[in-house]
C-alpha cells in the first residue's frame, strides 16, 4: 500500500514507524516532565483519602494544593516552582509509614505533610526524623506529637488533646453540671483526650461517672448509651470523631438522651454536623477554625478560593490545616533562604503566621519549646440549620488564643533533642 | 443491675435482627452459589445511597420500595458479568473477586457522592422513643426490627412454599442433581443472587436511618453478619437467624461490662464454636469443607 502525492512517499513501512514513534513519545513524555519538573520543589503529603476519616484527609490535600498554588504563583520556594505528592495512608499505620518512606527515598521530597490520623502522624514523625526531612503534623491531634515524643523535625499545626480540653472544661462545668460521662475512641487521640479533660474536671471537683472506650469504626453506640443514661451524669462528651461522632449524636437525638442530659463535647467538625440530620446538630464544642468570621482580614478571600474548588461548599478546618502546613514551609523557607531541615527546623520556632495565613484574629506562631503551633479554639454552640448560608451550622462565641489553651511547654513532656 | 442486663438483652436483640437481615442475604449467596460474597457490605452501601439520592423525590417510604430492587438489579448486573464465569473455579476465585469489589464500590461511592456523610432523615413519626424507661427502642428501631421479621418470614415462605424456594433449597443440597432435573441453575443462582442483594439493599436503606451514611459504613457492618453466618452453621438459613440474635446479644452484654471487648466478643464468640461445633450451631456437617 503506498500512497504518492506532492513528493512524499507514505508506505506500511514508514505508518509503522510513525506509529511505533507515537508510541516511543507516549512513553518517553513522563521522563520529558520529569526532567523539567526535577528542578522543583517537593511537599510529600501522606493522609487516609480512604477509610473513615477520608473526609477530612481530602479537604487537608485540598487545602494544601490551594497553597502550593498560591506559593507558586508568588514564586515558588527560592525561586523554584513546588509540586505536592500526595498519598493515601488507608488510614492503616503500616501503609502510612511505608508511602512516607516511598515520598521521601524515592520522590525524595523536601517536606512532609500529614497525618490525620494521631496514631500514624506519630509513626511517619519516627520515619521523618530519622530521614531529617522536616514535617509538618496537619491534623494528628494526640498530646506525645508535641509532647513526650516531640522531635526536632516535627511541628503541628491542629490542636494537641489537652489544648482542645482546655478549651470547654470549665465551661462545661459552670454551665452545665460537674459530673461528666465519656464516649472515648480506643487509641491514642481518645486516650490523651479523656485524659485532659478527666484532669480538668478533677481540679474543678467534678466526678467522672464513667469512661466508655468504643472502638474506632462503631456504628451502633446504643449499649454504651445505655450505660451512660443509667449512670445519670450531668454532661455526656463526646471525644468520638469523623463518621463515629455521626453515628453517636444520632442515636443519642433518636433516643432523646439530649433531653435528659446534656450533650456536649471537645473538638467538633464542619463535616460532622453536615453529615448529621438537622435535629441532631446540637451540642457545646471547640471548632479548631471556623470559616465565619467577621472583619477577619483575609478569610473570606480564602473561603471565596475554596468554594471554587470545592464545588461552592466552604472551607472547614481541615482544609485551613492543609493550606498552613503547606504555606509554612514556604514561608520558612523563604525567611531562612535555606532548604537545610535543621536551620528550618530553628527557625521555625517561635515563627509566626502573617495575618493572610492565619486567617483568624489572634496572634498564631508555632512554640520554641514544644514546637506546636498556638492556633485559637473556637468555641460555640451547633446549630440546627445556617440562618445565612445552609453550610453555617456553628455559632462561635469565642476565639481563645493558642497559648491560653496550651498548657505551660514545662508541662508537655516535651524536650526537643537537636541532631549533633 | 437487673434493669441494665435487661435493656442490653433487649438491644441486643434489637442489633442482632439487624445482622440477621444482612447474614440472610449473604447465607442465600453462600449456600446456592458458594460464593463468599465480601461485597455484600458494598452493595448495602449503595442501596443506602440510592436511598438518600431519591428521597428528595419520593420519600422515605418510597426511597425504602424502589431502593432495594434498583440494587438488587445492579447486583443481577454484577452477577451475570462478573460473578458468574468463575462458577466452576474454586471459591477463592470468587472471594477474591468479590473482595476487590468491595474496594471499588466503597471508592465508587466515595467519587459519587463524596467522602463526606450524608444526612438521612427518618420520618418524625419514627424518630422518637416509645416510653421514657425504654428509650433505646425508637420508632425506627421497632419498625426496623418489623421489616427485619416481615422479611424473614416472607423469605422463609418463599423458600418452603414457591417453585423458585424449593428449588434454591433442593440446589443448596445437591446443585447437580438439580441440574441433571433440568432445571437452569444459571437462571437459578442469579435470581438467588438477586435476593441476596436485594435483602443487602433493604438493610442499607434501613441502617442509613439509623447511623451515618458514609462509604465505610458496609466494611463495619459485613464483618458481623459473616460471623452470624459461621455461629449459627453455613447452610442454615435458621441457624443465621439465631446466629445473628446471638452475636447482638453478647456484643450489647459485653458493652455494658467491658466496652472496650464489645467487638472482640463475636470473634471469640465464633473461635469457641468453632472449637466445640466446627460446623455451627444448627449447620449441616460437611457444609464448612
Amino acid at each position: 500500500m503506498e500512497f504518492n502525492g506532492q513528493g512524499l512517499k507514505f508506505n506500511r513501512r514508514t505508518l509503522l514507524k510513525t506509529t511505533l514513534a507515537a508510541g516511543v513519545t507516549q512513553i518517553a513524555s513522563p521522563f520529558v516532565i520529569t526532567a523539567r519538573a526535577a528542578d522543583a520543589i517537593k511537599i510529600g503529603m501522606v493522609d487516609p483519602l480512604t477509610g473513615v476519616y477520608a473526609a477530612p484527609a481530602q479537604n487537608e490535600v485540598m487545602g494544601a494544593k490551594l497553597a502550593v498554588a498560591h506559593i507558586n504563583a508568588k514564586g515558588g520556594i527560592l525561586g523554584r516552582q513546588v509540586e505536592l505528592l500526595v498519598e493515601d495512608s488507608a488510614n492503616d499505620v503500616g501503609t502510612g509509614v511505608q508511602k512516607a518512606r516511598k515520598l521521601i527515598e524515592r520522590d525524595q521530597v523536601n517536606f512532609i505533610i500529614g497525618d490525620v490520623n494521631s496514631g500514624i502522624a506519630q509513626a511517619i514523625a519516627q520515619v521523618t526524623a530519622e530521614k531529617k526531612v522536616l514535617h509538618i503534623v496537619s491534623g494528628g491531634h494526640t498530646d506525645g506529637i508535641t509532647g513526650k515524643d516531640c522531635k526536632w523535625n516535627v511541628y503541628r499545626v491542629c490542636n494537641t488533646t489537652r489544648m482542645e480540653a482546655n478549651s470547654v472544661s470549665e465551661l462545661l462545668a459552670n454551665k452545665y453540671g460537674k459530673k461528666w460521662h465519656f464516649i472515648t475512641p480506643d487509641y491514642a487521640f481518645g486516650h490523651t483526650l479523656y485524659e485532659a479533660c478527666a484532669a480538668n474536671l478533677k481540679k474543678l471537683g467534678g466526678t467522672v461517672t464513667g469512661n466508655e472506650l468504643t472502638p474506632l469504626g462503631t456504628s451502633d453506640f446504643s449499649a454504651y448509651l445505655i450505660k451512660a443514661r443509667t449512670a445519670r451524669p450531668d454532661v455526656l462528651l463526646l471525644l468520638v470523631q469523623g463518621s463515629d461522632m455521626v453515628n453517636c449524636l444520632k442515636q443519642i437525638v433518636q433516643f432523646g438522651i439530649d433531653k435528659q442530659i446534656h450533650v456536649a463535647g471537645t473538638q467538633q467538625e464542619l463535616e460532622s454536623l453536615e453529615a448529621l440530620p438537622p435535629e441532631a446538630r446540637i451540642g457545646i464544642w471547640m471548632f479548631e477554625w471556623y470559616w465565619k468570621q467577621a472583619n477577619v482580614p483575609h478569610v473570606d478571600d480564602f473561603v471565596a478560593q475554596i468554594r471554587k474548588v470545592n464545588g461552592g461548599k466552604v472551607p472547614t478546618a481541615r482544609h485551613w490545616f492543609g493550606y498552613t502546613s503547606a504555606m509554612t514551609f514556604a514561608l520558612v523557607a523563604n525567611q531562612a533562604k535555606t532548604l537545610d531541615a535543621v536551620k528550618l527546623a530553628q527557625a521555625l520556632g517561635d515563627f509566626e503566621l502573617p495575618p493572610e495565613v492565619k486567617l483568624q484574629p489572634n496572634k498564631v506562631y508555632y512554640r520554641k519549646d514544644d514546637h506546636q503551633l498556638m492556633t485559637s479554639a473556637f468555641i460555640g454552640e451547633a446549630v440546627s440549620k445556617g440562618a445565612s448560608d445552609p453550610e453555617d451550622l456553628f455559632k462561635v462565641d469565642s476565639v481563645v488564643a493558642g497559648d491560653k489553651t496550651a498548657p505551660p511547654p514545662a508541662e508537655t513532656g516535651c524536650k526537643v533533642q537537636w541532631p549533633a | 443491675m437487673l434493669q441494665l442486663l435487661l435493656f442490653n438483652v433487649t438491644n441486643g436483640l434489637i442489633i442482632g435482627a439487624f445482622y440477621v437481615l444482612m447474614a440472610l442475604g449473604l447465607s442465600l449467596i453462600l449456600n446456592l452459589s458458594n460464593v463468599i460474597n465480601f461485597a455484600h457490605g458494598g452493595f448495602l452501601v449503595i442501596g443506602g445511597y440510592i436511598a438518600y439520592t431519591i428521597t428528595p423525590y419520593v420519600g422515605f417510604w418510597g426511597a425504602l420500595l424502589i431502593a432495594p430492587p434498583l440494587t438488587a438489579l445492579i447486583g443481577l448486573i454484577v452477577e451475570r458479568v462478573l460473578i458468574r464465569p468463575l462458577y466452576g473455579r474454586d471459591p477463592l476465585y470468587s472471594l477474591l473477586l468479590t473482595f476487590g469489589l468491595a474496594f471499588i464500590f466503597e471508592d465508587g461511592t466515595r467519587f459519587i457522592w463524596g467522602a463526606q456523610g450524608k444526612p438521612v432523615t427518618v420520618p418524625p413519626l419514627l424518630a422518637q422513643p416509645l416510653s421514657y424507661d425504654f428509650f433505646f427502642i425508637t420508632g425506627y428501631r421497632l419498625f426496623m426490627v418489623g421489616m427485619v421479621i416481615v422479611t424473614v418470614s416472607v423469605l422463609f415462605v418463599l423458600l418452603r412454599y414457591s417453585r423458585l424456594g424449593i428449588r434454591i433449597r433442593a440446589g443448596t443440597l445437591d446443585l447437580e442433581t438439580v441440574a441433571v432435573l433440568g432445571i437452569n441453575v444459571r437462571t437459578l443462582r442469579s435470581l438467588n443472587f438477586a435476593v441476596g442483594i436485594f435483602l443487602a439493599g433493604l438493610s442499607g436503606v434501613l441502617a442509613a436511618g439509623q447511623l451515618g451514611l458514609e462509604p465505610t459504613m458496609g466494611s463495619g457492618l459485613l464483618m458481623p453478619s459473616f460471623i452470624a453466618i459461621i455461629v449459627g452453621g453455613v447452610g442454615s438459613l435458621t441457624g443465621t437467624l439465631l446466629g445473628g440474635l446471638l452475636i447482638g446479644v453478647a456484643s450489647g452484654l459485653t458493652a455494658m461490662f467491658l466496652p472496650a471487648a464489645s467487638e472482640a466478643i463475636m470473634y471469640v464468640l465464633m473461635a469457641v464454636v468453632l472449637l466445640i461445633r466446627p460446623r455451627g450451631l444448627l449447620g449441616e456437617e460437611g457444609m464448612m469443607t
